[in-house]
């Protein structure tokens, strides 16, 4: 079986790395590629950098930033995501040393979807799905509107088909709130098959262990709480145990 | 980081703070920066319920026959080293090692204060003195590379309490404020952030750790910095060392905080030119000066902007008179560049020259060989400031002398003082 993820969310906004609390308010972290870093040293399973701002600005992904972190010489899987507009802007990003691609106002092209996918592979895409439970069912934010819409089977169409790997499901009511996810956006997922990885309010051993256990869960991010102790990601691994994801370690010898 | 012109609308509409932070700040859609906004959780806050959350934490940590120490509280012959003693020893009834590290710029008053601090507090003290050799050569280093000559006080007052926490098995340690909640609003005092390594390399030592430093084009070795060497995850997490901040459960009020402490406990403070704080920092002769200096070259703004947003924000300034009282102090000439000099083993010249090449082009536009136009954030402010006797609101009481006059040095090692 392969070991589930923990996933060191790094959500970056005008450059710098931040702690985003549903969507609408921020406050600033530090350098990403700091934080990268330490999660590489922490033994984080993957390392997802989203820059939030990027498609609101029409700038494109930052290839700046993404330099940086290449030039860390990470150890663990690097995801990016943010701004991506065009097929050659993906492409870049994965010869530029990120494993993979996060696609998140794009996903509504699905012809700029395909071609990534046939460029990169479908392993190497994860869509974003900015997500809320409202009593009756599914429904999905777009953030550039800030309205939300009933998911639907079109919004679930590249990850049926897969061109797209993984989804990450967002409970971005509950971003940045402690041990808050919903899981609801889990459980009524509506595509059992598509492999999920849960982000939104997950800041505790326990919710890191139920989600685990879920089946359709392959990854849990954690973002803002990270920042707030020494060896946090380790701490989450113990306290979490079992043998699904890797285990925690501490590196001995910093020179 | 994205480097727009400065306008008014980098400015934070309560304070004096621009999203040029060098600590990183966020505007909300109200023109209020991530700061003040957490600063408002002071007044909105349970301090009584957050001080009970603290007798909790720390509860765990008393030595159990008391035969080891309870925690170590890192100190210096300034900041807010008597509060934070204050709280641990005397209301939290813990028993502290406080640790001091030599950062060699010592002045009478910091030496005086740290030996009365230990004396009245009646508290066991460890001092770090790293040889004067390598410290002189990572501030050459450290002056050359980045701009810095407070690298390696900075470096050795963060990491010897860490070092100490795991030699001595001792895994507490207690920190005052932390800078970046107080500063630009960085955590919310209920997410009870922590110590961490990362935060230490990314913003206190400005992104560089000691293993950063030597370099094959410099003299400086590793047998200079390894004192500086944060202990590795290994060993933290054997002892299980954990760093706190009262800040987070205590309504952090600097000027209060040390007008309690000379009346109680009998901390002396002192004027500096380049500010109106005489509180902060009078345990060195670079702090508020050389290094303030450097910090307006690079960042655009100076130590009394840290000040005068800090009063802002408590209410005991409005934002013009901050802002009055920055066009006053920022420009001042540092004082006691002769004494850096002397013990750096530069000339006058070869300093300035030195610290012009870190002017930053963003904020200082050279108009003609050796002359400076300023371009910084008080520039940019527009905000018309309140002439200079408004600001009467805010009176920093001064109970010594910073620079005695009678000894033109450093005391480069202070072991004690007649109090």
């Amino acid at each position: 079986m392969l070991k589930k993820r923990l996933v060191g969310v790094i959500t970056v906004r005008d450059g710098w790395a931040v702690q985003s609390f549903g969507y609408r308010r921020y406050l600033p972290l530090g350098h990403p590629e700091k934080l990268a870093e330490n999660l590489d040293r922490w033994g984080a399973d993957e390392i997802l950098v989203l820059c939030i701002d990027r498609t609101r600005r029409n700038v494109g992904p930052d290839f700046d930033l993404l330099r940086r972190l290449g030039s860390l010489g990470l150890s663990t899987p690097l995801a990016f995501g943010g701004g991506i507009r065009t097929v050659a802007e993906a492409g870049a990003i994965i010869q530029s040393g990120a494993e993979r691609v996060c696609i998140d106002a794009a996903l509504r092209d699905a012809g700029v979807v395909g071609g990534i996918s046939a460029l990169v592979g479908a392993q190497a895409i994860i869509g974003v799905l900015p997500l809320s439970f409202d009593g009756a069912g599914l429904q999905r934010l777009d953030y550039l509107s800030g309205r939300s819409t009933p998911l639907t089977a079109a919004d679930l169409s590249l990850f049926d088909r897969r061109v797209v790997s993984e989804a990450l499901i967002v409970d971005w009511r509950h971003e940045g709130m402690t041990a808050a996810f919903d899981f609801n956006l889990i459980r009524r997922f509506p595509a059992p098959d598509v492999p999920l990885i849960a982000f939104g309010g997950v800041s505790e051993a326990d919710q890191l262990k139920m989600l685990f256990d879920d089946d359709r869960v392959a990854a849990v991010g954690i973002g803002n709480s990270l920042s707030y102790r020494e060896h946090a990601v380790q701490m989450l691994k113990r306290q979490a145990g079992g043998t699904s994801i890797r285990a925690a370690r501490f590196v001995s010898d910093s020179r | 980081m994205t480097e727009p012109a400065m306008t008014e609308n980098s400015f934070c509409r309560r304070c004096l703070y621009s999203i040029d932070h060098p600590l990183g700040l966020v505007l909300d859609e109200e023109g209020i920066c991530s700061g003040c906004r957490i600063h408002e959780e002071k007044d909105r806050l349970d301090w009584n319920a957050r001080w009970t959350q603290l007798e909790s934490v720390v509860r765990p940590y008393r030595s159990r026959d008391g035969r080891n120490y309870d925690c170590i509280v890192p100190v210096t012959g300034a900041n807010d080293s008597y509060y934070i003693v204050h709280l641990v020893k005397e209301r939290l009834k813990l028993n502290p090692l406080l640790v001091t590290y030599n950062k060699y710029f010592n002045t009478e008053l910091g030496i005086r204060n740290l030996a009365n601090l230990r004396i009245r507090f009646d508290c066991d003290i460890l001092t770090q003195n790293v040889n004067p050799v390598s410290v002189r050569k990572i501030t050459g280093t450290t002056l050359r590379q980045f701009g810095s000559v407070y690298w390696h006080c900075l470096a050795g007052q963060s990491v010897f309490p860490v070092q100490t926490a795991v030699r001595y098995r001792v895994p507490l340690v207690i920190w005052g404020a932390h800078q970046g909640l107080e500063q630009v609003g960085m955590f919310s005092h209920e997410h009870e952030v922590q110590m961490t390594r990362r935060y230490r390399k990314d913003h206190d030592l400005m992104g560089v750790e000691a293993g950063d430093l030597p370099s094959v084009f410099d003299t400086l070795t590793e047998e200079d910095v390894w004192q500086y060497r944060y202990p590795d995850d290994g060993s933290l997490q054997a002892v299980g060392v954990v760093g706190i901040y009262l800040g987070n459960y205590v309504r952090w009020d600097p000027k209060t905080q040390h007008e309690l402490m000379m009346s109680t406990h009998q901390y002396r403070t002192g004027r500096f030119a380049r500010t109106f704080d005489c509180y902060d920092h009078v345990d060195c002769f670079n702090y508020m000066n050389l290094h303030d200096q450097l910090k307006l070259y690079k960042r655009g703004y100076s130590k009394v902007t840290d000040h005068a947003c800090r009063e802002i924000r408590h209410g005991r300034l409005t934002r013009d008179q901050g802002l009055a009282l920055v066009r006053y102090y920022e420009q001042r000439p540092a004082e006691n560049l002769d004494l850096f000099c002397e013990w750096l083993g530069v000339t006058p010249s070869s300093l300035a020259f030195l610290m012009d090449l870190h002017r930053n082009p963003q904020y200082w536009r050279e108009t003609a060989p050796g002359r400076w136009e300023f371009k910084g954030w008080s520039s940019a402010s527009g905000a018309a400031a309140a002439p200079l006797e408004d600001v009467r609101s805010c009176e920093f009481t001064a109970t010594g002398k910073v620079d005695t006059r009678e000894r033109r040095s450093y005391i480069v090692i202070g072991k004690g003082y007649p109090t």
